[in-house]
């Protein structure tokens, strides 16, 4: 048959391109009308939404777009398709591609979809994708995950871990991985959201636990909201289970976009470097003046660490758990840092338990991903007291000494103040050239002199004509021993720097850390048994 | 009228009452000082407001969370 009069016939395979684009088209329509409205007036997008508002417009390339449900005819032919629960393909943010999909809750709430091979989820073909082609994995969760009715569909229950997590846990040494939760999880879903390097939840409209308020109300007999038991005020500040809150969807997803751009592509690349406007030479005249000369007397450790990075470069992990310390990725000379800072305002900078754990996953993100630290000391040390001996604190922040003594990537230590103890060991980094710059306000020791004379001359002090004045006279007496210059003398910290100087010192280590990076990329290697 | 609860954000004690009730407070006017792992440790107002009510006085010991004063805006 000629071009022609194949044309005249209707074209190349017309019933079968009519076909594809009607199952396309079922496909397109979601769950359908009603079930999109009841989505929006809840105040949430749908997946399709979801995708275009986080990647770069036009980007999005589905796979498994008209898999789902055929209803069929007597003839068996094809009456309507209903799509499958969870929306997958790659898309670019800023123009680098990631893997990404999502439940869509307009189809049977997102709950597990039955089907050959799984779209999303745990070990589904998204994963694959980002396994496989080596780039990040955004995860937009909303859905319930398995449902009980499936078993009366198979005619049996699975096993726990079938669809087991063991891409998920790979892809977390080799991509990065984000995920955000949009809706309601529980269960599977839940569990898939904690097994990221980032992840996010909107206000308002996001909870997350491992079993919500039915579960709850059968297995303890306790009354609680879904809100009250998995909402932000839970899971982001008190649990910690999910990274950080946004007000919006929107400002969830620019988050996120946020998140990537200090990330290299997977673990074999180096993270990007962006042009830099802000001199690298810079001189922040106000660095001077940002510690009181009052030792008791906190400061804004945030604003300072703004002085000294890129300008607007910071980017919090974290903001509101575990408070005691900062983490923050962001530039120096247009090159990512993460950067570990001490908040003098919460428990003087003490690490409680909950600092440690932010402080642990923080540094073993950026050691993974190649991204050299700053440590911002100010530290007097563990948090004391019963409570804090009850949460676990000696552990946890021995866990932190014992993650720092693995770390790979360059590390720099600044100390702006106090530098004690166990918890200052764990802002320092023996395994690299463990260099130690410190501003003439710091100080340091294996503990403070207060506290510190009263335990080591109690007998002395007790036996004085006057016990206070004497415990104040030996204070004052090896406080003289105390002042960084003396440390320096010995080259036990390698320098001390004026405050102003801290910028440019900084740029240039970090520029010359890069030659070194190059050459350590690649996977993290195990470690052994953390305490 | 909406009342705000300004709570500790540390285990420790009242160092000084900075403000007296009845007083009006601007965001971030310093309301009282805390003391914590040796540490002075400001309490600002979160909202701007009158102060209604100083739940705490000096030397007092204060827990994580608990309601140091109350703002009515």
């Amino acid at each position: 048959m000629s071009d022609r009069e194949l044309e005249d016939e209707g074209g190349y395979w017309p019933e079968q391109i009519a076909e594809l684009e009607k199952r396309r088209a079922d496909a397109a329509e979601m769950g359908g009308e009603a079930n999109i409205e009841r989505q929006h007036g809840a105040g949430r997008l749908t997946i399709r939404e979801r995708i275009d508002a986080l990647t770069d417009a036009g980007s999005f390339r589905e796979v498994g777009s008209i898999a789902g449900t055929g209803e069929y005819d007597e003839n068996l032919k094809l009456k309507k398709l209903t799509p499958a629960t969870y929306v997958a393909g790659s898309a670019r943010i800023n123009g680098r591609p990631v893997a990404i999909g999502g439940e869509d809750f307009t189809v049977r709430g997102g709950t597990s979809f039955g089907a050959m091979r799984r779209k999303g989820g745990q070990g589904g073909y998204i994963e694959d994708l980002a396994h496989h082609y080596k780039m990040p994995l955004v995860n937009l969760i909303d859905g319930a995950g398995g449902t009980v009715t499936s078993a009366k569909r198979r005619g049996y229950v699975v096993f726990p871990g079938v669809d087991g997590f063991e891409r998920s846990v790979e892809l977390l040494g080799e991509v990065p991985v984000v995920s955000a939760v949009m809706g309601t999880a529980a269960g599977g879903p839940a569990g898939r959201a904690i097994l990221s390097h980032f992840s996010i939840m909107v206000e308002g409209s996001s909870q997350i636990f491992a079993a919500g308020p039915p579960v709850v109300k059968r297995s303890l007999g306790q009354e609680i909201s879904k809100e009250d038991l998995g909402g932000p005020k839970v899971a982001v500040n008190k649990a910690g289970s999910i990274h950080n809150a946004a007000a919006t969807e929107e400002e969830a997803f620019e988050q996120i976009r946020r998140f990537l751009s200090f990330m290299p592509q997977n673990v074999w690349e180096q993270p990007p470097v962006l042009p830099v406007d802000d001199p690298v030479d810079r001189m922040e005249e106000d660095l001077l003046g940002i510690v009181p000369d009052k030792r008791t007397q906190p400061y804004d450790m945030k604003k300072l660490v703004g002085m000294v990075v890129d300008r607007d470069s910071t980017f919090e992990i974290r903001p509101t758990f575990g408070k005691a310390v900062i983490t923050m990725l962001a530039r120096l000379g247009g090159r990512p840092v993460g950067i570990v800072a001490n908040n003098p305002k919460v428990y003087g900078g003490a690490m409680d338990a909950d600092a440690a754990r932010k402080q642990i996953h923080f540094m073993e993100l950026c050691d993974t991903f190649h991204i050299p630290l700053v440590f911002f000391v100010d530290v007097p040390g563990f948090m004391v007291g019963l409570k804090a001996e009850c949460e676990g604190t000696l552990r946890e922040g021995m866990r932190a000494v014992y993650m720092a003594g693995q770390l790979k990537v360059p590390t720099l230590t600044l100390v702006i103040r106090k530098c004690y103890g166990m918890a200052g060991m764990a802002t320092c980094n023996k395994n690299d050239i463990d260099l130690k710059i410190a501003w003439p306000s710091g100080e340091w020791g294996s503990l403070p002199v207060e506290g510190g004379v009263a335990a080591a001359f109690r007998r002395e002090i007790a036996a004085a004509e006057d016990p206070k004045a004497r415990e104040k006279e030996l204070e004052a007496e090896l406080r003289a021993y105390s002042s960084p210059y003396r440390t320096a003398e010995a080259l036990a910290v390698e320098e001390i720097i004026d405050p102003r100087e801290t910028r440019p010192l900084l740029c240039e280590y970090i520029a010359l850390a890069e030659n070194r990076l190059k050459i350590t990329l690649g996977p993290r290697a195990k470690a052994g048994v953390a305490p | 009228m909406a009342t705000t609860e300004v709570t500790s954000e540390v285990i420790g004690s009242v160092w000084k009452v900075e403000m007296s009730e009845g007083d009006s407070v601007a965001e971030g006017d310093l309301i009282m000082i805390l003391e914590s792992m040796k540490m002075e440790i400001p309490v600002e107002a979160p909202v701007a407001g009158t102060l209604k009510e100083i739940l705490v006085k000096p030397e007092d010991s204060v827990e994580e969370d608990q309601v140091l004063c109350l703002i009515e805006s």
